[in-house]
This record gives structure tokens, sequence and C-alpha cells, in this order.
């Protein structure tokens, strides 16, 4: 009888794709992801030559202050995964990710999005933001835009903008800038790796406003947040 | 009125058979130790439905049963509401029995034929000795079969009709939403692998034979297990 | 005493699929129109909200969607020998209340009738004989043929961006699509779904058999669409939620997703909802319409009058409305004569379970209500009957809607209704089954029919419809031809347990099937055997149009919604291009 462990929230998922057809084929174990591996990685990155992830995405998430880098802590490995290997393959772009990602194995990646899954430690402290603003984005999240035609950001990102892995990130907590950054990017087509299209139509329907509402919103939301990872004081 | 369940302690009912060692027949012993306010069962119809469920969906080693995740906690809370007044019954006259094509056909509300069943079945095993949450587990699965099988009548209620309504309300507590108070801690979601409220499964739809292992969301929560809580509910009382 | 109201150009009674497309396009020729929906408002935003909308307990169980019966239900019985009683709760089908209608809880599957369906009697004699046929049958021709429909099925698909992969586009048959198809004049507006487990398992074993499977048409979304009126939806995330539930992710075409926003906005255009019409009235010649009765919310009654009456509620209640307003002569099934309530059909549906070992994860909630793997081989027209003594056929396939426990929880023949086997049985296969279905036609007979019950009331003091059906024996012979080789199938994906059983009588109204009520308000070319004319204007009322599946004669194989949403546009075309110009019959009498 097959059991089911409750993982850890965020952790690594455990999945086995089985090959359509081959029913023997559908229990084969892949390799494990070696989250000290990913460890090392990030505080001295590869002999291949990719940097330290924690020059910018240390694992308390913002080194310079600015909240321009992502944290990464908490999300899906899943989620993680697919980024570095879009990056890898071009589909996501950035100038400064990709040469990284291509400097990474596709094992270097699993363990990577394995340490930083798994990983905790405490949000710094930001700016508190403008509360007309974070009210908007609590409507744009929660609610939605009838006049837009845009559902609640949380029907797909979760109650509380926590994720819904494997696919999908976490919002909660993450940082405003990097929030704003990325849904341009989504708007302006240069971002446009999600599977289904479901980001890249959507965020043609959000004015200026409502993409610094609803980062402002999500930097502020807590509850998706270990205990341990509270603001810093 | 409060009753905790989990106050009988687990025995063996291998060595035990018929009526005469009532008091030592099995019940299974709650994992929980929330304690159900029930807010329309009295004692004895709490008595008899605690005892039903545990034998309509029991508890094994591995995983607990309708009892243990809180079954009549949802019966009772359903038949004390709307569902039980009637909501969304068409309840105008003329009342006749129909073909079992055609449907329930009594002019009873849900709460009325709970009450109704299980008085009559109280009286009637009071009558005979033995109530039917002391009977053994084999003779109480005897009687819920006859229950389920017959139309002995029941106080007006066709006992196959209210045997009908129990096993429906049962799966329901058992499998519905933990909000409704019943699957307490999604159990019986954990059990099949149901993973509840979530919401996409766009990137592992085509990944075919995957397997998910990944805790079950119930609607008062978000994927992390928090529960989820309305941040416009201030947290105490102005 | 109503309270009149200003007159206006016209009134749909019901606002779902077939009122607010109609109401778009009248309203957008100029004419003022008021939509009356007997529901409530609602919207994607704010009222279909994730997680809340995933709550099986209320919306799939209880069905917070649907028809209020504690106000107004049928009743059934299964031949005028017995006494209709009413259905005090409905689970067999499910017609829905609120904007949008019916549509906003459907599944999504959307397909084009067959080109033999709208010559069904003609095709049938033909090809078979006119002894072949059961003496029973009472199946007609539409008076309307697949190519005069086929701009309209497009249109109507490129309206609500229906996700599939043409088989025959004019008269080229399409590697991967449906190669028994009528001809479409181009590919589906957006490509199919993603392929779940169950739909590649079923695809590997038709195809080994010799079979044609193809993905189902669906209106649950692949990708982002805007649609030519300018509305947008979104892509299905395949949460295992449609069927009983509205969708939060603007992904399953409604009239909310696909032209309410264009209509709301046109002011020549009135939205009145908790609006119950009670009845249509007529002029003392009773060859006029002159407008329609209905009560408010608050239970105060108005008469809005109207130069046009389109009668857009769901099937049934459409019938019940023309019977409650005397329109066509009520079908007495004792003599056959009469039209109104005539020719009631359903859909012939059967299931099998294929259990698997253990080792195999079905994941059967990663879902929609569209997302299938289909084999057309034995549906219809598509294959020889000669042989067999019925007509009529299936679509088979594995489309697992939901993976939702109270309702899903497979267990083979044999399993203890309740108790540790059945509780072992369920954790054993919940995961590990696929469920096939086959969704087959209902020959129209003699026999079935609608009319007004004699002793049961709604709330408002009005009879009930009475549903008069039984299965036709030529439909059993159908459904069990059809399970056969739906078992066959089963066998060869490799399950360890194959089991189902065709449809049997009796009908029972209390097992959910289908929400295919169809028939009653018929279409045709001679009033004596239908209510409507080919473009589904009464005979006997020239200014009223009676607009659902109550129009088919009889019901084909497939869901009836796209075929649906192609008369309406059919309608639309006539009424803006013939009807509006010169209002009177538009086909002579």
């Amino acid at each position: 009888m097959r059991t089911r462990n409750i993982l850890p929230s965020g952790m690594i998922l455990a999945i086995v794709i089985a090959a359509a057809f081959k029913f023997a084929d559908a229990q084969t174990a892949p390799r494990q992801p070696d989250a000290k591996h990913g460890a090392d990685i990030v505080a001295h990155g590869t002999a291949a030559g990719a940097p330290p992830c924690e020059t910018c995405h240390s694992v308390n998430g913002n080194p310079d202050g600015s909240g321009t880098f992502p944290r990464l802590f908490a999300l899906p490995a899943y989620y993680l995964a697919k980024q570095l290997t879009d990056y890898k393959a071009g589909t996501r772009t950035s100038d400064i990710m990709q040469p990284i990602a291509q400097m990474l194995s596709a094992d270097d990646i699993a363990d990577l999005a394995a340490f930083y899954a798994g990983a905790n430690a405490p949000l710094p402290s930001l700016a508190a933001p403008d509360p007309a603003l974070v009210a908007a984005g609590q409507q744009l999240a929660m609610v939605g835009n009838a006049a837009k035609a845009v559902p609640a950001c949380n029907n797909c990102h979760g109650p509380g903008g926590t994720g819904l892995p494997p696919a999908i990130p976490a919002l909660a907590g993450q940082f405003a800038p990097y929030a704003v950054s990325e849904l341009q990017l989504w708007q302006r087509g240069i971002r446009k790796n999600d599977g289904g299209a479901q980001m890249s139509d959507l965020v043609q329907r959000l004015d200026e406003r409502d993409i610094a509402a609803v980062a402002a919103y999500y930097q502020q939301v807590k509850s998706a947040l270990p205990a341990s990872a509270a603001p810093a004081k | 009125m409060t009753i905790a369940p989990s106050v009988l302690p687990e025995t063996s009912d291998s060595a035990h058979s018929g009526d005469a060692l009532a008091q030592a027949v099995t019940r299974p012993a709650a994992i929980h130790s929330q304690p159900i306010t029930y807010i329309f069962f009295n004692l004895d119809e709490v008595e008899f439905i605690e005892a039903a469920v545990a034998r309509l969906i029991p508890a094994d080693d591995r995983w607990p049963g309708a009892l243990e995740v809180g079954v009549t906690n949802y019966i009772d809370k359903q038949m004390g509401g709307a569902w039980g007044a009637g909501e969304r019954l068409y309840r105008s006259g003329p009342w006749q029995a129909g073909t079992p094509s055609q449907g329930y056909q009594l002019p009873l509300t849900p709460a009325e034929l709970f009450r109704t069943a299980i008085a009559a079945i109280n009286k009637e095993l009071a009558a005979k000795g033995t109530p039917f949450a002391a009977m053994t587990p084999a003779n109480q699965d005897a009687y819920l079969k006859e229950l389920e099988t017959t139309d002995r009548d029941l106080g007006g209620v066709p006992a196959r009709e209210f045997f009908a309504h129990l096993w429906e309300a049962t799966v329901e507590g058992f499998f519905g939403d933990p909000v409704y108070g019943g699957n307490r801690d999604m159990i019986a979601w954990r059990m099949i692998g149901f993973p509840g409220a979530y919401a996409s499964y766009y990137d592992v739809v085509d990944k075919h034979g995957i397997v998910i292992d990944r805790p079950p969301m119930s609607l008062a929560q978000d994927a992390m297990g928090h529960v989820h809580l309305d941040p416009n509910i201030p947290p105490k009382l102005p | 005493m109503a309270e009149r109201l200003r007159p206006v150009d016209a009134v749909t009674i019901g606002v779902g699929m077939t009122g607010s497309i109609l109401a778009k396009e009248l309203a957008a020729a100029g004419l003022k129109v008021v939509g009356l929906e007997r529901g409530a408002g609602r919207d994607t935003v704010p009222d279909f909200q994730s997680p809340a909308m995933h709550d099986e307990l209320r919306f799939a169980i209880r069905k917070s969607l649907m028809m209020d019966t504690t106000r107004e239900t049928m009743t059934v019985r299964a031949n005028v020998d017995q006494t209709a009683l009413p259905l005090r709760r409905i689970s067999g089908f499910l017609p829905g209340t609120g904007l949008g209608g019916s549509m906003v809880h459907w599944n999504g599957q959307t397909w084009r009738f067959q080109i033999a369906d709208f010559i069904y009697r003609t095709r049938m004699e033909e090809r078979y004989g006119k002894t072949f046929l059961d003496p029973d049958l009472a199946i007609q021709d539409w008076g309307v043929t697949y190519d005069e429909l086929e701009p309209h099925y497009d249109r109507f698909e490129y309206l609500c961006g229906i996700s599939g992969k043409a088989g025959n586009l004019n008269g080229q048959l399409q590697p991967g699509g449906n190669p028994f198809e009528g001809w479409r004049s181009r590919e589906y507006p957006t490509p199919p779904m993603k392929e779940a487990y169950c739909g590649a398992l079923f695809r590997r074993a038709a195809s080994e058999l010799g079979y044609h499977p193809f993905p189902m048409p669906s209106a649950n979304l692949s990708q982002p669409y805007t649609n030519p009126e300018g509305v947008s939806l979104h892509a299905c995330v395949y949460c295992g939620f449609c069927e009983r539930f509205g969708c939060e992710h603007y992904a399953k075409s409604s009239p909310q997703t696909i032209v309410m926003p264009v209509l709301l906005k046109n002011p020549n255009f009135e939205l009145r909802t908790g609006c119950q019409v009670l009845r249509i009235t007529l002029d003392n010649t009773g060859r006029k319409a002159t407008g329609v009765v209905y009560t408010d919310a608050a239970g105060h009654e108005f008469e809005q009058p109207a130069e046009l009456v389109l009668v857009t509620a769901f099937a049934l209640n459409n019938v019940r409305l023309l019977l409650l307003s005397g329109i066509g002569k009520p079908y007495d099934p004792r003599t056959g004569e009469g039209v109104t309530g005539r020719n009631y059909s359903y859909q012939t549906v059967s299931g099998v379970d294929v259990f698997y070992d253990e080792s195999v994860n079905i994941n059967p909630f990663m879902a929609s209500g569209a997302l299938g793997t289909i084999i057309d081989d034995f549906a219809g027209d598509n294959f020889d009957h000669g042989p067999h003594g019925f007509i009529g056929g299936a679509f088979i396939g594995a489309n697992m809607s939901h993976g939702r426990p109270i309702e899903f929880h497979p267990t083979p023949p044999g399993t203890p209704t309740w108790g540790q086997a059945w509780k072992d049985a369920v954790i054993r296969h919940y995961n590990h089954t696929v469920t096939l279905l086959a969704h087959g036609s209902s020959a129209s007979t003699r026999g079935n029919y609608l009319d007004l019950d004699p002793t049961y009331r709604d709330a408002w003091g009005q009879p009930l419809l009475r549903m008069t059906f039984e299965f036709p024996e030529n439909d059993i012979r159908m459904s069990a031809f059809v399970t056969d080789k739906m078992l066959q199938i089963g066998r060869a994906m490799g399950g360890k347990t194959v089991a189902g059983a065709p449809a049997k009588r009796p009908y029972n109204a209390t097992i959910y099937q289908t929400t295919h009520n169809t028939g009653g308000a018929i279409m045709g070319a001679d009033p004596r055997t239908s209510v409507v004319n080919r473009y589904l204007q009464c005979w006997d009322v020239p200014n009223v149009f009676v607009i659902g599946a109550s129009a088919y004669p009889q019901n084909a194989t497939y869901n009836p919604t796209g075929t649906l949403g192609a008369l309406t546009y059919w309608v639309a075309d006539a009424l803006k291009t013939k009807y509006l110009r010169s209002p009177g019959p538009l086909v002579p009498t």
C-alpha cells in the first residue's frame, strides 16, 4: 500500500513521471536532489564558472536593500527549477541570469531548487508602503476587477498568495520592486514562460497603478511565511 | 450538549460475541480530542448515530472512520440548519408513494425524517433490551443491512429511505470539506489522495501517472496549511 | 393587478446563452430589448472566487447554482397510466438559474450534430428502408440542414473560442480530428486541450482496435482567446471544478465570458433579474403576442408589452411557458394530435469503469469538464445499423471531468455498499480507475411528451410541467450495442477489472444522467407536427420565437449546446435580415 507523506510546506514534490504507455516504468525513482550541494553553489558557485547565488539572492534575500532581486526561499522547487531551466534554454530572458544558468547542469539546478525551497530566514525590513496602494492591491489580489475581466490573483496563487505547488509561485512576501519589474516584463512580452499564457494574457489588462498596487500588497502579506521568517527587527 | 468522543477504551472485539457483552464491545477510539457540540441530536439520537456511522465507515489500523473524522458533527449541523429544514425541497402536496424512479415523496424534512426514524429504531431496540450502540459490531451490521434492504416501517419512514439518507449524509460528512464539520483534518482526502480545493493542475495534467504527494487543501486553508482568515475581520473586538 | 410598463421592441424570457446572444444582436440592430431573468445577476468577478468555488458539497451536491425546487419543479412518470409525482429535489438533470443560465455551470462539451441528424427520418428511411424503424418512433427531419447551419456553428464556436481539432475542413479529412464529422469551413479557434492520462490510455487502446480517437471539442479553453465581440477568455487550469460550478478563471465559455460585457454596455438593453415570467399574453385573435406578465423578486406583478417575444429559457421551461400561455395545441399521445409538448427526448448514456492496479495513478482530479479523448465510430450515421436493428448511436470516450470524492469513489462489482470492505475498496481504487462514457442519441417516440400537471403547482400557483418519459426499446438496443464496444475498449486499456452496463429501463429521474432535455417545442416543416418553423418562429403566433433545445425533434448523439448556439445565430440572422424588415410568418402555411 502506498503511503502518502505529508511534506513540509514548499518542499519539492516527489514527482515520478510515468511513460504514458509503459506502466512498468511508472515507479522508476528519479535522482534525489541534493540540497547540500545546492547550498554549496549558493555560497561558492560552481567549478564551471557560475558565481555564488548569494551575491544577489542571499537567503535573507535582499543584500543591497533594493528589493530588485527576488526572494527565492520557500518557493516551490519545481517552480525554481523551471525558471533556471527556462533561463538556460532562453525561454525566460535576462542578461544576468541567462549566462549563469548556462553554466549550471540539470543536477545543479535541481539541487539549487531543493536548497532554496527548503531554506528559511527572516525577511529584511522594507519601507512601509502607501496604505491606499496596498488596499487597491488587496482588491485585485482577493477579488479581481470585473470591469477589466481580471480574476483575483489568489484564484491561482492561492489564498493569501502563498502559491500552489508545484508550478505557481508564492507572491506573499515577494519584494515589490522585483514584482513590478517582472509584471512589466510579462506585459511587454519579454517574459512569457507560462505554459498556458495565463500570466501573459492577464497582465495586459493591468495598468501601471494596478501593477504597483498588487506588488505593494503582496510585499506586505506575511501569511505565507514560516514563523521564523518574520521581518527582521 | 457537548460530548467528548474517545471516551471508550479501544478493545478487541474478537473475544466477544452477543449483546450480553455489550459493555466491552469495540467502539474505535477517536484520534481527536475535540468535543462535538450537538445542536440538533439529543443524547438518545447521538448514541444511535455515532454507533451507526462507526459501522458504515469503520476505523481501522491505518485510517480513522466516519465517527473519528466528525461525520456525526457534520450531520448534526446539517439537520439543525437549512438543509434539515427542507432547503431546496419541494413541499407541496398531495403526498403519495411513487416508484423508485420518481424519488423521495415523503412530507418529512430531512430533520423530521432522521428524528422520526431514529426514535422508532431506539424504541424498537429498547423493547428488545439492547440499544443499537450496545450491540456487537456484527449485530450492528446485520441491523443496518436490514435497514438498507427492507421497507420496514420506522414511524412512517420506510427503513430503506432512512438508510439512504443516513448513508448519503455519512458520505458527505466523510468526503466533504472540513469547513462543514466533518472530514476532520482532511483525513478522508489524505486517505484516497484527493488534493481538495487546489486551483491549478495546468503544469502537471499532462505528466501522466505523476504522484501527487502533497497535503490536501481545505476551503479554509491556503496551500501551506495556514488557516485562511479574512484580513478585514479584526482579530479582536473593538 | 399587473402594472403595465412602457412597451419595448423585444423581450427575452431568460437571460442565459440564447437570450444573451439574441439580445445582443437585436440591441445592436437598434431594438429596445428587455431581458427578464428569474434568478440573480452574477459575474465571474466578484461572484466566482477560488477556493470558495471549489466546494463540492455546496455546488455539486446541494446544487447551489440550480433551479430552486422549493418554488418550482417538474413532475415525472414513465407512461400515461402512472400518476406523475413531483421531483421534490432535482438530481437527474440540472437546469440552472440566474444570469447566464445553465451555460454557467455546464461542462463545455461543444459538438456539432451530424449532417444526417438534421434529415434524420429521410436519411434513416433511405438507408435502411421504411420498415426498419420501430413504429413507435416519432423521429422527424428538422426543416433546416447542416449546410445551412454551418456558418452559424462556426460563428458560435468562434464566439466561445472552442478548443479542438478539425477532422474535416471543407471536405478534406484532417489528421488528428474526428474523421466522421460534418465539414467545417475552418479550423477550431483554439487548439485542443492537453490530454489527460485517462484520455491517453483510451487513445492507445482505441487506436489499437482500429478506431479513430480525437480530442473532445471544449469550451474550457486551451489558451487565451479574444472573440469577435472583443471579449477575452483565459486558459483553463484543469482544476476539476466545471460542471455544477462557475469558472473563476474566465476560462469556460459562458454568457459572462463571451457576450455579456458587450450586451450590458448597450443602452438599448435593460436587464431585469429576479423576474419570473408567468405567461406570454396574446391579443384577442390569439395570433399575436402582446408581451409578457411577470412578477419581480418582491412579488409585484408587471405587464411588459413587447412587439417581439423571445422564449429563451431552459428547454423544459420554454415548453411550459407555451403551455401556460396557450400557444400551440397541446400534444395528445393517445391521438397523436397536437404539437406543444410533442417529441420530448433526452440522452441515452452508459458508463464503464476500468480498474487498474495501484501503479497507475489516474489523478482524476486534474480535469476539466470537456477534457476528453473520444471516438465517433459508433455515433449516429457513422456505421451500418442494418445488422443491429436500431438507429442512433453514441460517442465513446474517456472524459473524466472531476475527482470530487463525495460523488466519485468508484468500486468494482461485488464491493459491499458500506463498511470496512467498501472503505478498503475506495482507498484501493480512487486514484486508479478510468471511467468511460457512451453518450448516446435519444429517439423521440409517440409516448414521450410534456404537458401541464393536473395536480401540482409552483410557488406562483401555476401548474408544473409534467414529463412522461421512458427509454424507447430502440435506444435500449442501441445502448447495449455501444456499451459492448465500450467494454471491449476498456478491456484493451489494460485494467484488472472492467465493469459496466448499458442503459436500462426504467428511466430513473433521481440519478444524474445528463441535463440534455430536448424537444417539446420542436421545429419542422409542417405545422401539424411542429410548434415552430425552421426559424424557430411559432407557427401559430409569428411574433413569438422559441429558442432552445426544445426545438430538437429528437436528440442526436452529442451534447446539445453547440447545435443550440448555431440555431441561435440562425435565428438572429433570420430576425435581422427577414423578420424585422417584414414582421410576419417567415414560412408560409
